[in-house]
């Protein structure tokens, strides 16, 4: 591979840009910047016509795809940023190896999940009141709060990882600490965004906050696999291979525990139907959300990655079918637990009632094209942004520790 | 406003003739826009049985105004609070849109409102109580199925009633502790 060399930068910035000739980031950038053009109109319209005009959210669906996009794009992030702190903090030297791209994703692709919310709440300016008068209670003010602070730590990370010094290591090993715990505590944070919500039977108790931190961290391990095949064309250079093996195990390792999850939840949701929960899960197992979640949930983010990774565990063109299929299928397993948890309506939908509901009393709600043009911005962002970085900067981290 | 009052309604469904007054009064009132889904108020319809032995049943409805508050609770920026009477209400100027209050509320009671860009819901007519006027759909409904008024005062006409009839308050099993009561019997 003729990847340049890493030169340790000492004048600022400018030293940092290079051109990896090899690396194929343009079909990606160029990918990335088309859905950013179609994101940008997505986004005006939402902003001068008006969300209730654009979006297909309703009063009894109030959270929809781009909850689902946000909740997407964060956890990742925070996995990724999980899998840093095992290689800074922890000594995994497996994963230090690619600290540089670890890094430099899970920024990109946070930025990604902000695009996100910020298009979703209607009034994100009046964020400020968050800090004027607080409700300390209020689980979206520490989601704020911490998905903050992970964006501050990730770029106090990058500088470190592109400013290697020997005697940072110790602040490196601090600093990676400290975005695991924090992308950690946000994402269970995130579960309990849901879990606090009084009316909504199907997102309480500990399995939200548990699962979507464990699907992060495997989505975090699909993300690396992924762009390890792509930046090195498939050929993974010999000593990367015991990095994206244990990638590999730990995806294979972090599908095992969703499917645990994932029984025991549908297990109790199930028997003895305890309303709310009942309801929820029987969309996804045979109501109007059974498509998504056998197919995408199910085949695509469970049962063909795990395959894969177990019968082709040291081939890293099937570990990238792997990574990508469990990505396709996650945003399903993003979006149905959220619209299958607001999916049971809060009154009968009765005459006068003014509650909109199927024949079998459940909310309607499908996405419509802007809010699908603004999921095609976070991926835009992310595309744009990381593959961006790819081709003009040096992303191999020559050594570790 | 240190008073001492505790607000609530108490209704009595059976009387309801189903004309809509409180919704139009509510409306009216309070400038809510037109639209499916924007509503303080609502008057459900339940037919029972299946013909000849059918009856019909009125269920009005609005904000609970719930002491143990779940909009209250996931507000990060306490636009949604409760005054000291218990009413609850919304801050227009504060509320960023995110929708979890909504999400949260057993009741279905809010929506977003294109007017205030914000959330809107039943305020128990809050800017009519400093008058000593009370909320538009008790003051407008002709067979006066709602009594609106003040549970620490034991002389009030909702004291009298819970004291002498039997009540039920909706969803008990979310914990809310609604101001709203519903005699049965
Ligand atoms: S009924 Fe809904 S909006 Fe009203 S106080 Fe209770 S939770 Fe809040
Ligand atoms: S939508 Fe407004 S009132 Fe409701 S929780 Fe969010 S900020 Fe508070």
């Amino acid at each position: 591979m003729s990847h340049s060399e890493h030169a340790a930068p000492k004048n600022g910035l400018a030293n940092l840009i290079t051109y990896n000739k090899d690396i194929p980031a343009y079909p990606y950038i160029i990918v990335g910047l088309i859905l950013l053009g179609i994101g940008g109109i997505g986004a005006l319209l939402a902003l001068f016509k008006g969300h209730a005009a654009v979006y297909n959210v309703s009063r009894e669906m109030p959270w929809g795809l781009l909850i689902g996009t946000y909740a997407y794009f964060v956890i990742t992030s925070t996995g990724l940023a999980f899998i840093g702190g095992l290689a800074h903090a922890f000594g995994y030297e497996k994963y230090g190896k690619v600290s540089k791209r670890i890094v430099v994703m899970a920024v990109a692709i946070l930025l990604a999940g902000f695009t996100q919310i910020g298009l979703e709440l209607g009034n994100p300016l009046r964020m400020v009141w968050m800090f004027i008068t607080p409700n300390f209670k209020a689980p979206i003010f520490w989601m704020g709060i911490f998905y903050s602070i992970e964006l501050v730590i990730l770029f106090v990370e990058l500088y470190l990882v592109f400013m290697p010094n020997k005697s940072n290591h110790k602040l490196s090993a601090i600093v990676g600490f400290f975005a695991l715990l924090v992308g950690t505590i946000a994402t269970s944070n995130l579960g309990y965004v849901f879990g606090s919500l009084n009316a909504r039977p199907f997102f309480h108790g500990i399995y939200f906050s548990t699962f979507l931190v464990i699907s992060g961290i495997t989505a975090g391990a699909a993300m690396l696999i992924i762009v390890h095949n792509i930046v090195f064309k498939g050929r993974i250079p010999s000593e990367l291979n015991d990095t994206i093996s244990s990638l590999a195990k730990l995806m294979g390792m972090g599908i095992g525990i969703m499917i645990f999850l994932y029984f025991w939840k549908i297990m109790s949701s199930l028997y003895t139907e305890p309303q709310g929960s009942y309801e929820a899960v029987m969309a996804m197992l045979a109501g109007p959300l059974k498509l998504n979640f056998w197919i995408g949930e199910m085949l695509l983010a469970v049962f063909i990655p795990l395959i894969i990774i177990v019968t082709n565990s040291k081939n890293p063109a099937m570990l990238k079918i792997a990574g990508i299929s469990f990505m396709i299928g996650l945003f399903f397993t993003r979006y149905d637990f959220i619209v299958a948890g607001q999916m049971p309506v809060l009154r009968e939908p009765l005459p006068g009632s003014g509650v909109i509901a199927d024949s079998a009393g459940l909310a309607i709600y499908s996405p419509s094209i802007v809010e699908w043009m603004v999921y095609a911005l976070g991926w835009g962002v992310f595309l744009t942004l990381y593959f961006a970085a790819e081709k003009f900067l040096d992303l191999n981290t020559s050594e570790h520790h | 406003m240190g008073n001492n009052k505790r607000y609530a309604i108490v209704l009595d469904s059976s009387k309801c003739i189903d004309c809509k007054a409180c919704t139009l009064a509510c409306k009216m009132e309070n400038d809510v826009e037109i639209g499916a889904e924007s509503y303080r108020i609502w008057v459900s319809l339940k037919v029972k049985g299946s013909y000849p032995n059918v009856s019909m049943e009125m269920e009005p409805s609005q904000c609970q105004h719930c002491e143990n508050t779940p909009c209250q609770s996931v507000c990060p920026t306490q636009a949604t609070y409760k005054t000291p009477e218990g009413v609850v209400l919304v801050d227009y100027d504060k509320c960023i849109l995110c929708k979890a209050c909504m999400t949260a509320c057993p009741y279905d009671a809010r929506f977003p409102s294109h007017h205030h860009h914000a959330i809107e819901k039943c305020t128990f007519c809050y800017h009519r109580l400093a008058e000593g006027r009370e909320p538009a759909c008790v003051e407008t409904c002709p067979p006066k199925v709602r009594v609106f008024g003040d549970l620490n005062d034991p002389n009030s006409e909702v004291s009298k009633l819970l004291a002498t009839k039997k009540v039920s308050q909706m969803k008990p099993d979310r914990n809310t502790r609604p101001r709203l009561f519903y005699i049965i019997g």
